[in-house]
């Protein structure tokens, strides 16, 4: 056997060696993975350390949370617009109507699985009208938007098995967030009314069983910012089991956002 | 009196920032250059690269040797300008040397010395005189190097802060950037200083040692000045002083003698000979006249004028050529480079390639150069540097303890690569002191025992002739012990004499007992000392045998001359006529001795007949009116500096070891073959040419050259030879003797076995040794013998003088590469593990697995006891039973140990600890499948109700939050298998279990160090933010059990299939 073939016959183990070597690793790390995803059910996660307190958020969704609204300038907020409607269509009464169930309001809506999996799970309808002059339904001014009035939705983040507001009923507020930003807000009307959000929509089940869940919402419509003028807005939750005063997370149970109407 | 502690303290100090004065690449100074090399230089390079692309492909090639900072270039610059200086100094050193051969003071009488010097014997100079020659000459001290203040050391040693200052702007500027960065920054910062500090307290510490130890007493000298004599520093002398020596004073610098009486100098230390150091000066014109400064005069007392102070002395020429001598890296330090580069050229290609890809997938730059840091942060082995020099200094202890004194932290390395030891004869291989070995009388040799001690002599001391002969070893001496020794055993007592009668004197005190009190009892009544003209030496004494009226004459000398005096030979006690074939068999037996290197000494006796010397007779010395032929000869005696009992073994060893012992002295050939025979360096079935031309009895030149083993070349031979010759002769011979050599030739020996690409060890202790201590890879040098200027040259320090301990060197020496090449691949191991998160995040987009200072958690907190820990590994397998390792083939990271320990043990460890993270988010909420291309979304601040698998949302914290959740959990991964990774390490080719799990305590104190950080990282420090670490829960501790237990598994089979299949390609690719 020449240098040349031993060579290549110590080339070819090695790569034989390396091919054992690196498939026995990716089957020994593809059993662990698996093995380790038994120990995590479909439906709800094994632990939410983290989710103690849902934190808040707004929509229309932008980069910086600002809420920049050229009136002249009709593109400034038209892609707020259609993302709102896009947002908003599964509201539409007329799909909650047929997924949905009327509930009795001021209760949570609780589906225990009493030892049988209760599976899947009703949601409660929450209907665009409810929403009000923010509804958007056969509104001219697209959500105010066009007439420097904006709607901005405010929505709490969905935590599995977490019972809002501990059985006491909650709302949302926003003030401006220094005194120049309060003076600047002006006055704003809340959708349903003083931005209650009902118990009954509590607890969620999670994306597996709660399939057709609809979250509440709140929507803000600013009627008198002054315009030219970049405004501070602060919304909080106010629930008894919802801590909002979190140093570290400025969006536990609030949200904080720019609004600025420009006109000329 | 002056304050410090002499040239001495000065050398040590010029030792430190070798090269004298000149700031760049003191090799003491390695570690803080390596830490130079390490991360942080390349770190900002890079940085300066991201501004500046167009310099893209410059600062490419200058990372690849990395060695080479940014002050590169000007250091090379520097060297060129050292070497040719250094060049200019040699030179000059060879013309200064050849002047002060041909030094002629000694040749001038008195009165054209004072003339010449402006000086008077009598009245010496005056203080005028002296003080203005001081301030003209300068004191008389060797000029120490000029050396950097410690304080510019330091921060010279980390100009890598320089680098974070860089980086520290480079964030400045973006102030959008969050605060993790500048956590990052204060943090590599912190580690640089640390590291700084670390190296910078190591050197200053072991620099202490050596302060303490080469502490001397200030040198005071008796000098006369302006008619009076006064003590002064010496210090303070100046040429043309007049200086008075007593017995046992150093000599304070290069003195003519004047007059002397009875003095006599000890000039071992310069000319590294025992035999021809003993010099007589009866005669004060005699030619061998001029004193050496740093002698020392044992006995006697002399005055003589100073001829030359301070630098221009022949010691102070020799030292200035020592310190001339350029220090070659050492070995580690090489291997250390070799390894930085290494790791710096798989992180920066790695870091450039990623960068490349990260702008492509379109990444910001700024984020672009996030991951980059991120990457050189994982690959660099931070901790790394610190672990060296505690493994380092932590086996320098162990060898103190066994009398190995390392100055040099590096060096304790350097004597486990050694290939060729070349040693001095008198005082390293040999006790350094004169022992009688053989005895010839009854016309028979007998063994004189030349242990340490003396205690077993075990030759025939029935005979009668044995009687007188002890008799005349006793008297014929004028050696005496010096008072106030009771206690001590003979053999250490001091005694005041020359070496030979030393000898005989504690030769006979050992046998005889109280040699004193038998001088006492044969009371001597004349005496003729000994002379170089005479040859000989005779006494005069009464008997202690009340009966007997007669004078006992002795004598003692060459022994020709002796024999020639005599007529009578006594045999078995009787007298004897000398006849042709008694003169025949003393002449066998003269020679005999003499070929074996010994000094012989003929005694004879006579016993002067009463009738014609009546007890009254008045004996003169200087008319002789005695007899002094027809004596009655007894007997034979050698003496020979006899070798160390050890000596023999250790030299065994270092043949097993497959380490070449060459023996250089400037001692006689004879005399060197002997002992080079006695010890093994010549081993007893080998011939030198001459041997086997005699032996053949054919000419020298018609023998063929390949049957020699062993060989002799005196220093004449040496000179005659070209390099080639000697590369030649080198290579030829395995068993080699150099005689009669000079320091510089010393040098030309070392250089020839250093061009074999051979790691050469040189030991010795004369101030004639010191060039080639310090040309050596490793100089030795001895301290209960050895001269300050030799262990100021040296790297090691043989406290006990013992050769054999070089031998414990060696072993440690070669324990600790293999722990060091242990070390290295458990530190590298865990880098793939800390490097894998940031290629996944740039690929596949998941959250950030481990972050940058996590990964220094790892580095510098959990792995570094660990690492440490594997310092005291036991050797695997009789490491002195193997060939020293070759410089350039055998490195201390080659290829096995990078791909084994990247691509095998380190992705085992990636996978291991992906799993306890993919975990960590599956149970939180976020599947596997969820993860990948969640990056964007993930970091988004404005994100604040981004879904999981599970349909709940997360807030930007609380995502921020569960990263960090994960990188602790990743961080727990990885420190779990370094667990195993540890275990693994600590054999390379055994079973753990062949090697005892539980043998190396420090292992263990190494887990649970591992262990109990983690810890607190997690609980105690969890809440911490700008740590990035969380509490974790319990179990997640546990999730890479299964991939350590592989881990280990593995290895195992891997030893295994190594022990199996020696040669195998298994073998040659998977053992490093």
């Amino acid at each position: 056997m020449s240098q040349a073939e031993g060579g290549v016959i110590t080339s070819a183990f090695i790569l034989l060696f390396y091919l054992v070597f690196y498939g026995f690793l990716t089957a020994m790390f593809t059993l662990t993975m698996w093995v380790m995803l038994q120990t995590v059910s479909d439906h709800t996660p094994k632990y939410q350390d983290r989710l103690a307190t849902p934190g808040l958020m707004i929509r229309p969704k932008t980069e910086n949370l600002d809420v920049i609204v050229n009136v002249s300038d009709t593109e400034s907020w038209d892609q707020h617009v259609q993302k709102l409607n896009k947002f908003l269509e599964p509201y539409n009464d007329s799909i909650q109507a047929q997924k949905n169930d009327v509930c009795r309001p001021g209760r949570y809506y609780e589906q225990p699985d009493n030892g049988v999996l209760n599976y899947p799970k009703r949601a409660c309808q929450f209907n665009r009208t409810q929403l009000g002059d923010c509804s958007g339904i056969g509104d001219p001014t697209h959500y105010g938007y066009s007439t420097g009035q904006p709607c901005v939705f405010i929505k709490m983040n969905r935590v599995i098995n977490f019972y809002a507001g501990a059985n006491q009923s909650m709302n949302v507020t926003c003030v401006g967030k220094r005194d120049e930003d309060a003076e600047n807000l002006g006055s704003f009307v809340m959708f349903p009314a003083n931005g209650n959000i009902d118990l009954m929509y509590f607890p969620y089940y999670g994306k597996k069983f709660h399939v057709n869940y609809t979250q509440p919402l709140v929507a803000v419509k600013f009627l008198n910012v002054t315009p030219n003028v970049e405004v501070n807005v602060e919304c909080r939750i106010n629930a008894a089991n919802i801590a909002t005063d979190d140093e570290r997370d400025k969006f536990a149970g609030r949200v904080a956002f720019k609004l600025r109407i420009n006109k000329t | 009196g002056r304050p410090g502690s002499g040239w001495a303290a000065r050398e040590a100090r010029r030792d430190r920032s070798a090269g004298g004065g000149a700031p760049p690449d003191p090799p003491g100074d390695m570690l803080c250059t390596a830490s130079e090399n390490l991360p942080w230089a390349n770190i900002a390079r890079l940085l300066l690269f991201q501004k500046t692309p167009e310099i893209y492909s410059v600062e490419l090639s200058g990372t690849e040797d990395v060695g080479k900072t940014d002050t590169g270039d000007g250091k090379e610059k520097y060297r060129g300008l050292k070497d040719k200086r250094l060049e200019l100094k040699k030179n000059h050193q060879k013309e200064e040397l050849k002047k002060e051969v041909d030094l002629e003071d000694h040749k001038l009488s008195i009165k054209e010395l004072e003339r010449k010097y402006g000086t008077n014997i009598v009245t010496g100079l005056s203080s005028t005189q002296a003080a203005e020659l001081l301030a003209r000459n300068g004191p008389n001290a060797l000029t120490p190097p000029k050396e950097t203040p410690e304080i510019v050391k330091f921060p010279q040693a980390d100009g890598a802060i320089l680098c974070w200052i860089a980086y520290g702007i480079q964030y400045f500027n973006d102030k959008s950037s969050s605060l993790d960065s500048v956590y990052l920054g204060c943090v590599l910062a912190l580690v640089v200083i640390l590291t700084g500090i670390f190296a910078y307290y190591q050197e200053a510490k072991s620099t202490n040692i050596m302060a303490s130890f080469s502490k001397m007493i200030p040198q005071q000298a008796l000098v006369i000045r302006d008619s009076e004599k006064k003590t002064v520093p010496a210090e303070q002398l100046v040429v043309g002083d007049i200086v008075e020596i007593k017995g046992g004073d150093k000599i304070p610098a290069d003195i003519r003698l004047l007059s002397t009486q009875g003095c006599k100098v000890d000039n071992s230390s310069l000319t590294g000979n025992l035999t021809p150091s003993l010099r007589t000066h009866d005669n004060p014109l005699e030619a061998e006249n001029p004193w050496n400064k740093m002698s020392t005069s044992p006995v006697g007392t002399a005055t003589g004028m100073v001829i030359n102070t301070g630098d221009r002395t022949i010691i102070g020429q020799i030292a200035s050529l020592a310190s001339g001598v350029g220090h070659e890296k050492t070995p580690i330090a090489i291997e250390i480079e070799h390894f930085v580069h290494i790791v710096a050229g798989v992180a920066v290609s790695i870091g450039i390639l990623f960068f490349i890809i990260a702008v492509s997938m379109k990444y910001y730059v700024l984020d672009s150069i996030i991951f980059l840091i991120g990457i050189i942060v994982a690959n660099v082995p931070e901790g790394l540097l610190a672990t060296v020099t505690v493994t380092l200094s932590l086996t320098a202890k162990r060898m103190a303890k066994k009398n190995c004194l390392v100055k040099n932290l590096e060096a304790v390395e350097t004597l486990g690569s050694t290939s060729i030891i070349c040693s001095d004869k008198t005082g390293t291989l040999t006790q350094n002191r004169m022992t009688v070995a053989h005895l010839w009388f009854d016309n028979q040799i007998f063994v004189a025992d030349t242990s340490e001690d003396h205690s077993n002599q075990v030759f025939d001391q029935s005979s009668g002739t044995w009687a007188s002969l002890s008799k005349i070893i006793t008297l014929c001496n004028r050696a005496e012990f010096r008072p106030g020794q009771e206690s001590v055993p003979i053999m250490k007592k001091v005694v005041v004499g020359d070496a030979s009668e030393t000898a005989l004197l504690k030769f006979s005190e050992v046998i005889l007992g109280d040699v004193m009190e038998i001088r006492k009892r044969n009371r001597k009544v004349a005496e003729i000392p000994f002379n170089s003209t005479n040859k000989f030496q005779l006494s005069i004494h009464e008997t202690d045998d009340p009966s007997d009226k007669r004078f006992l004459m002795v004598m003692k000398g060459a022994p020709e001359r002796v024999l020639e005096k005599c007529s009578t030979i006594m045999v078995n006690g009787q007298e004897q006529p000398l006849d042709d074939s008694t003169a025949e068999a003393f002449h066998t037996a003269y020679m005999e001795l003499g070929g074996l290197g010994e000094r012989v000494l003929g005694f004879c006796h006579l016993y002067l007949p009463a009738d014609k010397f009546p007890e009254t007779y008045s004996f003169d010395v200087d008319t002789v009116n005695f007899p002094t032929s027809n004596l009655c000869f007894v007997g034979l005696l050698s003496m020979i500096d006899p070798p160390r009992s050890t000596v023999p073994d250790a030299v065994t060893k270092c043949r097993s070891a497959g380490i070449k012992v060459i023996m250089v002295t400037g001692d006689h050939p004879i005399t060197a073959k002997a002992i080079a025979k006695s010890v093994g360096i010549i081993s007893a079935n080998s011939e030198t040419v001459e041997d086997i031309a005699k032996r053949l009895n054919i000419p020298v030149e018609q023998v063929s050259k390949r049957d020699a083993k062993a060989a002799v070349v005196t220093g004449m031979e040496l000179k005659d030879m070209s390099p080639e010759q000697l590369d030649e002769l080198l290579t030829d011979y395995s068993e080699i003797v150099f005689a009669r050599t000079s320091p510089q030739q010393k040098l030309i020996i070392v250089e020839g076995c250093q061009r074999q690409d051979a790691v050469v060890a040189v030991t010795g202790d004369g101030v004639n040794d010191s060039p080639a201590l310090k040309k050596a890879d490793i100089g030795i040098a001895m301290g209960i013998a050895g001269s300050d200027a030799a262990k100021n040259a040296a790297d090691m320090v043989l406290l006990d003088d013992n050769f054999a301990s070089i031998v414990t060197g060696v072993e440690e020496g070669r324990l600790i590469f293999d722990n060091l090449k242990k070390t290295i691949a458990y530190t590298l191991t865990k880098n793939i593990a800390e490097l894998c998160p940031f290629l996944i995040y740039i690929i596949a987009g998941l959250p950030l697995p481990i972050g940058t200072i996590t990964i220094l958690f790892i580095d510098l907190g959990t792995d570094i006891i660990p690492s440490i820990a594997l310092a005291y590994e036991k050797a695997e397998s009789d490491i002195m039973n193997r060939k020293p390792r070759h410089k350039k083939k055998d490195r201390l990271v080659n290829a096995p140990l990078a791909i084994y320990s990247y691509l095998h043990i380190g992705l085992m460890q990636a996978l291991g600890a992906f799993v306890v993270y993919f975990t960590v988010y599956a149970q939180e909420g976020f599947r596997p499948s969820a993860l990948i291309n969640l990056r964007v979304e993930w970091e988004k601040d404005s994100v604040n109700d981004l879904e999981d698998s599970y349909g709940q949302e997360w807030t930007q914290y609380q995502r921020k939050y569960l990263e960090w959740t994960g990188y602790t959990a990743f961080f727990v991964g990885i420190m779990i298998q370094q667990i195993a990774d540890l275990i693994i390490r600590k054999t390379r080719r055994n079973s753990i279990f062949q090697q005892g799990l539980f043998r190396n305590k420090v292992i263990w104190v190494g887990i649970a160090s591992q262990i109990i950080i983690a810890l607190i990282l997690s609980y105690g420090l969890g809440s911490v933010s700008a740590l990035n670490f969380t509490m974790l829960r319990p179990q997640y501790w546990f999730v890479a059990v299964p991939h350590a237990i592989l881990i280990w598994v593995y290895d195992e089979v891997r030893k295994l299939f190594i022990r199996l299949y020696p040669g195998s390609w298994w073998d040659k690719n998977m053992y490093y």
